[in-house]
C-alpha cells in the first residue's frame, strides 16, 4: 500500500510534467528490474529540486551526482552494499518517504562467516552446555561479556548493579544494525518478517537471541479481566536482557509478535539498558530491560524467565 | 577459464597429455656455479621453436609467494623473476622466439571478475591484519616469543596492474634482463625476443594468441612451428586448441595440493596463525647456522601435450553417419565452445552445469545426439550459429530438473557417508579393560619369547588396587548423577514444563547456509529468479534480457578466443546466469558488436577495478572520487558488500554482489581530473607498443641497426627470410637498447652491461583489414605428429606388445640392467619420496570411477631426474654436433628399464580394471576421494615383483 502511494505520487508528478517522461526513462539502466527502477526513479524525482543546476535532457555533473546517489541507495537496498557513513547518512535523508516492499535480504561476508562460526546445538544440548560452561565463566572473557556473574550474596538474586553499563555498548551497536536493517527493508511496518530482521541484526553483532515459550494458561499474573486461556507466549532475550513479549496462536506467531514489540523499542532515538522491577511467578524481581527514551508508564508483562536466579 | 577444477578434470580424464619435464641442473665447482648451456639439445628430446610466457603467472609467485617467505624488497622480486624465466628457458630451450606477455588492460568483460577479486582481497587483507594483531597480543600475553614485528608493510599485490610504478619498473628490468641474456647466454644467441609489457592492452595470454594468429595468417608462416606456452590457467589449453597448430605444448608447474605454508606470525612451518604458541625456534644445526634456511622443495614442471589431447578428442568426437561431412577440426572448435558453458572468466556458468558433476561429458553426449539434427557444426572460426546452439540448450534444459534432484541426492549421501565415517572412527576405541604390565597380551609369533610371570601375587594386588580406584571414581560419578537427577526432577516437577529455553535456530546437524532457492524442489525456476534477480518468473521481458546478454556473451567469448577482442566495451551486466531451458528463440538475439571500441587507459582501469582502500596507486584527486560523498561515481565503491553463497559452502566460493561500473559516468567524472596527472603519470597512463630484441649474431641485427643509423621513422616490415618467416612492423624506439652502448642495470646488485650485444626496436603484429577472419584450420604443409595413444584395436592385430611413447621421442632406445644395476636402483629408489602425482600414473582411486576414461589405457610417464638417452630425436633443429659419453649416464639407465617393466604389468592390470569399471558404470566424483587420489604417489621397487605394481 505504501509502494502504491509512492507510485501514485510519481505518476501524478509525471502526468503534470509530461515533458519529463522520456527523459526520466532514459536514465534507466538497460538491465534494471522494474522494481528497482520504480524505486530509484522516485528517489531521483524526489531529490531533483535539491540539485538546481540539473536541466532535464542535458547531461551535467550535478545530474551525475544525483544519479550516483540514487545508485548508492539502490545498491544498498537491492544488493546489500554498504558505503561510508557520511554517504549512508546522506542517502537515508534523501530517501525519506520511499518504501520498498520485499527488498531482497543480503548478507555480507562478515555475516556469513560469523554465522558459520557459531556452533549450532539443539535445545537439549544447549541446556547441558549452559550448565557445563557455568563453572568456567571466570576464564571465558568473551562469554562473560554476555553473561552476568551470579550474585555474590546467596539471599539476593537478579542482575548486578553494573550490568546495564556492561550491556549498553552492545545494544548501541545493535541499535545501529537494526536501524540500517529497517532502512534496507523499507521501514518499520506490519508486513515485515520481524523475527528474521531482529535475528539477523543480533547475529551480525555476534550474539544470539533466546526465546522462552510458555503456554498462556500457565502464567499466574495475568490481568483479572482476561478470559482467553489458549495460545503461546514468547519472551525474547539477548545476552540476558529482556527485549519483548508476544502472544500468539502458536509459537511462531508468538515469537513474531515478541519480535515486533522488541523492534518498537528501536524506533526511538536511542535504547537504554536498565534494571526494572517485574513480576515473575507471583513475586517481584529485578530484571535487565531494554527501553527506548520515552518513559513508559505501563507495567511490563510478567517475566517468563529469570536468568539471574541461582539453581535451586 | 580460471577454474582449477577444469584442469583437474582434464588431466584425470586424459592422463597421457601429461609429461614430466626433465631439467638439467647447474653444476657447482669450487663454489662457482656453472650455468647450464641451453644451446645444447633439449634433455626432453624435443626441440621447441617458440616459448611464450604468460608473465602474470610468474610475477605473482615471485612477489608474494604462498609457500615461502616473501622477497624483502622489489629488487629481490625482480631477481626472482629473472631466475624463474631462466629456469623455464633451461627446460624448454626455444630456438626461434621467446615471447613475454604481461597483462595489459583487460576488456571490460573481464573487469567484473577483477573487481570481485580486488574488493574481496581488500576486505580479507584488513581482516588478516587484524587477526594477526590480535593473535600477536595473545601470544605475548602468554609469555610466548615472537620475532620483532616487521616495519615493512605487506606487499600489496594490487600493484601488479597496468599503470602502477611497479609494472613500469618491471618493464625496465625485463629489458635489462633480455639485453643481458642476449649478450651473455649462448642459448639466447639466435633467438628473437618479444616483450609485450603492461602498457600494451590485452590480457597476456590473449596477446600471445594474437601474435600466433597473425603470424599464421601470413604466407611465410612455418606451419610446423613447435610452440610451448607457459601458464597455469586452464584457459591456455583452450587457446592452444583454438590455434589449430599441430605442435602445441603447454608447460606449467605441477599442482601439488596441501602444500605447507609458514605461519604468518612467527614464520615457522607446521602450524597456522590461529594455533601459534610463540614457541622458540628449534636450533638448526649446532650453532643455529641453518636458521634462515627453509627446506626448499623446488617446484617441478610438467608439459601438457595438446597433440595428445587432440588424439583423445578425435576418438571421443568422431561420429559416423552424419548428414554433413565430418571435420575433426570443426569438432574441436565445438568442444572448446561447450567448455565455456561450464566455466570462463567472463560469464557465470549455467546453474545446471557443474564441472565436478561431469558437465562436459554430459554436454558432449547431448552434442553427439543433437548434432544429427542441427545440420552442421555449432561454430565456425569463432562465430556461433545460434539456431543450432538453441537445440543443444533445449536438450540440456530437458535434463535440468533431474540434474538438480540428483545433485541434492548426491550431496545428502555424501554427508551421510561422512557422518558414518566419523562415527566409525569414534567407535574404534580400545576395550574398556585391558591388563597391563607383564599380563599385557602379546602378539602371537613375536620375535621375543614371552617372559615368565614373576611376582604374580604382587602384580595382581596392584591391579586390584587400580581397579578399586576406578570403581571409587565411578561411584562418585554415579552419586553426582543421582544428586543432579533429583534436583532436575524437582525443578521440572515444580515448573511443570514452564520456562523451557530454546535457541532461535534448532539444528541437529552442522550449520548449513540456508538455501532459499532449493533447486531440487518444484518451482525452482520461480524461486531462482525471485531470489537472484528479484523478479517474478512471469517477467518474461526481463528473463529475455538476461538470456540475450548471455547469448551475446557466448558470442563474445568465442570470438575472443578465435579472432581477438571483438569489443572492449561489452560486459555481462548480471550476477547470475539463466537456465539452459530459458534459451528459446535466440536466433535473432545477436547480430554484431559495436565497432571501434577502445580499451581503457591503465589508470582508468584502476578506477574501474580497485576498491577505495586501494586508491594509493592513483593520483590524489582521482582517489577522492572513490570516497567523497559529492563524487559522481561514489556508487562504484562500496566499502562492504553482500555475498551470495549460491549453493556453495564457503564465502570465498560465493558471488560478490558488487555494482557494475557505468562507463559513461566514469569517463565524465575523470574528464574533470585528467589535468591533475603529472607527466610521469601521463606516461604510465599511455598505451604502449611491443618491443622486439635480437642479439648481434641474429640476421636481423644489422637490418635493425641500419634503421637506427638512417633514423628511418617510417614503419618498416621485417624481411621474412631473416626471421624464420616471422613478420611484423618495426618502428624506432625512443629509448632503445643498442649494441656497444652501455645498458645500466636497474637493480643495484646486478652489473651494468658494458659490451652490450642486443638491439631493441618497437614491434607491431602484422595488420589485417577490418572484418578479416582468421581461419581455424590446419594450415597447408602442416605435418600431424605421430600418434601416441595405443590404438583401440591393438590387441586384435597380433602385432606384438605395445611399446608406449614415454615423453616426446617415439624412438627412444631401450636399455637392459644386470644384477649390480638392480642393486643400485634399489638403493637409489629406497630413499626417494616417490614421484609427483603424474609420474606414478593415475591416482590409485581414480580408475575406480567408471566411464570417465577413454577406451584406451593411458601410458604413463616414468621420467625422473636427469635421464638423457643418447638418441637424438628427429625434431632437433640444432646444427651442433651432439656427442655424449654414455658412461656418465649409467646411473640413469635403470629407471627407464624398470619403468618399462612396470608399465607392461600396469597395463595388464589396468586393462582388467577398466573392464570391471565398465560393468560398474559411472561413479561420481567426490572431493574426499580426490584428495586421497592426489596424495597417492608412490615409489618404485624391484622388478618384477608383481604386487609392487598393483594399481588397485
Amino acid at each position: 500500500m505504501a509502494a502504491r502511494r509512492g507510485e501514485d505520487i510519481v505518476s501524478e508528478f509525471l502526468s503534470q510534467n509530461p515533458h519529463l517522461v522520456s527523459w526520466v526513462e532514459s536514465l534507466r539502466g538497460h538491465c534494471e528490474t522494474n522494481k528497482q527502477w520504480y524505486a530509484r526513479r522516485e528517489f531521483v524525482l524526489r531529490n531533483m529540486e535539491a540539485f538546481p543546476t540539473i536541466q532535464p535532457g542535458s547531461p551535467s555533473s550535478s545530474l551525475d551526482r544525483l544519479l550516483s546517489l540514487s545508485m548508492v541507495w539502490a545498491n544498498h537496498v537491492f544488493l546489500g552494499c554498504r558505503y561510508p557513513q557520511r554517504v549512508m547518512d546522506k542517502i537515508n535523508e534523501m530517501a525519506e518517504g520511499i518504501t520498498v516492499i520485499e527488498a531482497p535480504e543480503r548478507k555480507t561476508r562478515d555475516e556469513i562467516m560469523g554465522k558459520l562460526k557459531r556452533p549450532a546445538v539443539s535445545a537439549a544440548d544447549a541446556d547441558y552446555q549452559g550448565k557445563k560452561t557455568k563453572p568456567n565463566e571466570p576464564d571465558d572473557r568473551a562469554h562473560s561479556k554476555c553473561v552476568v556473574h551470579p550474585a555474590t550474596s546467596s539471599h539476593k538474586c537478579g542482575p548486578s548493579p553494573g550490568a546495564p553499563a556492561e550491556h549498553q555498548p552492545f545494544f548501541n551497536r545493535l541499535y545501529k544494525a537494526v536501524a540500517w536493517k529497517l532502512v534496507s527493508a523499507g521501514g518499520f511496518g506490519p508486513n515485515l518478517e520481524h523475527f528474521e530482521i531482529l535475528r539477523s541484526c543480533v547475529e551480525s553483532c555476534k550474539a544470539s537471541l533466546t526465546c522462552v515459550f510458555v503456554p498462556l494458561k500457565d502464567i499466574p499474573d495475568l490481568p483479572a479481566g482476561r478470559t482467553q486461556r489458549e495460545g503461546q507466549v514468547c519472551e525474547l532475550r539477548c545476552c540476558t536482557v529482556y527485549m519483548g513479549t508476544g502472544y500468539g496462536r502458536d509459537e511462531s506467531a508468538a515469537r513474531a509478535m515478541a519480535s515486533k514489540e522488541a523492534l518498537k523499542v528501536f524506533q526511538g532515538q536511542k535504547v537504554t539498558v536498565k534494571i526494572s522491577r517485574r513480576r515473575f511467578r507471583g513475586r517481584d524481581v529485578d530484571d535487565l530491560v531494554l527501553l527506548d527514551e520515552q518513559s513508559r508508564s505501563q507495567a511490563f508483562p510478567p517475566a517468563l524467565s529469570c536468568p539471574f536466579q541461582e539453581d535451586e | 577459464m580460471g577454474v582449477p577444477a577444469f584442469f583437474r578434470w582434464l588431466s584425470r580424464k586424459y592422463p597421457s597429455i601429461i609429461v614430466h619435464c626433465l631439467e638439467e641442473k647447474a653444476k657447482e665447482y669450487n663454489g662457482v656455479k656453472i650455468p647450464v648451456d641451453t644451446s645444447k639439445p633439449n634433455p626432453n628430446e624435443v626441440e621447441f621453436d617458440n616459448l611464450y610466457l604468460d608473465m602474470n603467472g610468474i610475477i605473482h609467485p615471485c612477489t608474494h609467494p604462498e609457500d615461502k617467505p616473501a622477497p624483502k624488497n622489489e629488487d629481490e622480486m625482480m631477481v626472482a623473476i629473472f631466475e624463474y624465466i631462466d629456469r623455464l628457458f633451461n627446460i624448454v630451450r626455444p630456438r626461434r622466439v621467446l615471447y613475454m606477455a604481461i597483462d595489459g588492460v583487460a576488456p571490460r568483460a573481464k573487469m567484473n571478475q577483477q573487481r570481485s577479486r580486488r574488493f574481496r582481497a581488500s576486505k580479507e587483507g584488513v581482516e588478516l591484519a587484524e587477526e594477526k594483531q590480535k593473535m600477536r597480543e595473545e601470544v605475548i600475553e602468554r609469555g610466548g616469543y615472537l620475532p620483532p614485528e616487521e616495519i615493512k608493510e605487506r606487499f600489496d599485490s594490487n600493484c601488479i596492474t597496468p599503470g602502477t610504478e611497479f609494472m613500469d619498473n618491471l618493464a625496465k628490468c625485463l629489458r635489462y634482463y633480455v639485453a643481458d641474456r642476449l649478450t651473455n647466454d649462448p642459448g639466447w644467441r639466435n633467438i628473437t625476443v618479444f616483450l609485450s609489457d603492461a602498457s600494451v592492452p590485452g590480457e597476456g595470454e590473449h596477446k600471445i594468441m594474437d601474435y600466433i594468429r597473425r603470424q599464421r595468417g601470413q604466407p611465410n608462416h612455418d606451419p610446423n612451428t613447435h610452440h610451448c606456452l607457459c601458464g597455469a590457467d586452464a584457459d591456455l589449453i583452450m587457446l592452444g586448441l583454438a590455434t589449430h597448430e599441430p605442435n602445441f605444448t603447454i608447460i606449467r608447474e605441477e599442482f601439488k595440493p596441501n602444500k605447507p605454508r609458514p605461519c604468518a606470525l612467527c614464520s615457522q612451518m607446521g602450524h597456522e596463525i590461529k594455533d601459534c604458541q610463540g614457541l622458540p625456534r628449534e636450533k638448526q644445526g649446532e650453532h643455529d647456522e641453518f636458521a634462515d634456511t627453509i627446506p626448499v622443495s623446488e617446484q617441478e614442471f610438467i608439459f601438457i601435450r595438446l597433440a595428445v589431447l587432440r588424439e583423445y578428442l578425435e576418438r571421443e568426437l568422431t561420429m559416423a553417419s552424419l548428414p554433413f561431412p565430418f571435420s575433426f577440426e570443426r569438432s574441436v572448435d565445438d568442444w572448446v565452445f561447450m567448455c565455456f558453458f561450464v566455466g570462463n572468466d567472463f560469464l557465470p556458468h549455467l546453474p545446471s552445469l557443474e564441472i565436478r558433476e561431469g558437465a562436459i561429458d554430459r554436454l558432449v553426449g547431448i552434442y553427439k545426439d543433437v548434432v544429427h539434427k542441427t545440420g552442421g557444426y555449432l561454430t565456425e572460426n569463432g562465430f556461433v550459429n545460434l539456431e543450432r546452439v538453441e537445440l543443444i540448450m533445449q536438450a540440456v534444459g530437458v535434463a535440468e530438473d533431474n540434474i538438480f534432484k540428483k545433485r541434492k541426492e548426491d550431496d545428502e549421501s555424501f554427508k551421510r557417508r561422512m557422518k558414518d565415517k566419523k562415527k566409525r572412527m569414534k567407535a574404534e576405541q580400545r576395550p574398556s579393560f585391558l591388563p597391563g604390565g607383564q599380563f599385557a597380551p602379546h602378539a602371537l609369533g613375536g620375535r621375543d619369547r614371552p617372559m615368565a610371570v614373576q611376582n604374580a601375587r604382587h602384580a595382581a594386588f596392584e591391579m586390584r588396587m587400580q581397579g578399586n580406584q576406578r570403581n571409587q571414581d565411578a561411584a562418585q560419578s554415579l552419586r553426582a548423577m543421582m544428586r543432579n537427577g533429583k534436583g532436575s526432577a524437582e525443578s521440572s516437577g515444580s515448573m511443570d514444563n514452564r520456562g523451557v529455553k530454546r535457541k532461535a535456530d534448532d539444528s541437529d546437524s552442522e550449520p548449513e547456509p540456508e538455501d532459499n532457492v532449493r533447486l531440487w524442489e518444484d518451482g525452482w525456476k520461480q524461486r531462482y529468479y525471485k531470489t537472484k534477480f528479484d523478479v517474478d518468473a512471469t517477467d518474461d521481458e526481463f528473463r529475455k534480457k538476461v538470456v540475450q546478454s548471455y547469448v551475446e556473451g557466448l558470442c563474445w567469448v568465442l570470438r575472443y578466443y578465435y579472432q581477438g577482442c571483438a569489443s572492449w566495451k561489452w560486459y555481462f551486466p548480471f550476477h547470475y546466469a539463466p537456465f539452459a531451458s530459458d534459451f528459446k528463440d535466440i536466433k535473432g538475439m545477436f547480430s554484431d558488436f559495436e565497432k571501434g571500441t577502445k580499451p581503457f587507459k591503465p589508470l582508468e582501469q584502476l578506477m574501474g577495478v580497485f576498491p577505495a582502500a586501494s586508491g594509493n596507486f592513483l593520483p590524489t584527486t582521482w582517489r577522492a572520487l572513490m570516497s567523497d560523498p559529492e563524487s559522481s561515481i561514489i556508487d562504484f565503491y562500496p566499502d562492504d558488500f553482500a555475498i551470495d553463497l549460491n549453493g556453495k559452502k564457503y564465502a570465498w566460493q560465493g558471488v560478490a554482489l558488487l555494482p557494475f561500473v557505468d562507463e559513461r559516468r566514469l569517463r565524465a567524472a575523470l574528464a574533470e581530473v585528467y589535468n591533475d596527472l603529472t607527466p610521469e603519470e601521463v606516461r604510465r597512463n599511455s598505451l604502449g607498443s611491443d618491443v622486439m630484441f635480437v642479439g648481434r649474431s641474429h640476421a636481423l641485427c644489422d637490418f635493425i641497426q641500419e634503421l637506427y643509423r638512417a633514423e628511418s621513422h617510417t614503419a618498416t616490415e621485417i624481411p621474412a627470410e631473416f626471421c624464420h618467416g616471422i613478420q611484423g612492423i618495426l618502428n624506432l624506439d625512443e629509448d632503445p637498447i643498442l649494441p656497444d652502448k652501455l645498458v645500466e642495470s636497474p637493480i643495484p646488485v646486478l652489473r651494468d652491461i658494458s659490451s652490450n650485444c642486443a638491439i631493441g626496436i618497437k614491434f607491431k603484429d602484422p595488420q589485417y583489414a577490418d572484418g578479416f577472419v582468421f581461419k581455424a584450420v590446419i594450415l597447408p604443409g602442416a605435418k600431424i605428429p605421430n600418434k601416441v595413444l595405443k590404438p583401440g584395436d591393438w590387441e586384435q592385430s597380433n602385432r606384438g606388445p605395445w611399446r608406449p611413447q614415454l615423453g616426446f621421442n617415439p624412438n627412444r632406445q631401450q636399455a637392459h640392467l644386470d644384477q649390480s644395476a638392480f642393486r643400485k636402483l634399489n638403493h637409489h629408489v629406497g630413499r626417494s619420496d616417490g614421484p609427483g602425482i603424474y609420474g606414478s600414473g593415475p591416482p590409485s582411486d581414480a580408475h575406480r570411477r567408471g566411464g570417465a576414461y577413454s577406451s584406451a589405457p593411458p601410458p604413463t610417464n616414468y621420467h625422473q631426474g636427469n635421464y638423457r638417452p643418447p638418441q637424438r630425436d628427429h625434431y632437433s633443429q640444432s646444427q651442433s654436433q651432439y656427442s655424449r659419453q654414455p658412461h656418465m649416464n649409467t646411473g640413469s639407465y635403470p629407471r627407464f628399464q624398470q619403468g618399462s617393466h612396470g608399465w607392461d604389468r600396469a597395463m595388464q592390470n589396468q586393462g582388467s580394471s577398466y573392464q570391471q569399471n565398465q560393468q560398474r558404470g559411472r561413479g561420481d566424483w567426490r572431493p574426499q576421494q580426490n584428495q586421497q587420489g592426489f596424495n597417492s604417489g608412490r615409489g618404485y621397487g624391484l622388478p618384477p615383483a608383481s604386487r609392487r605394481y598393483n594399481w588397485n
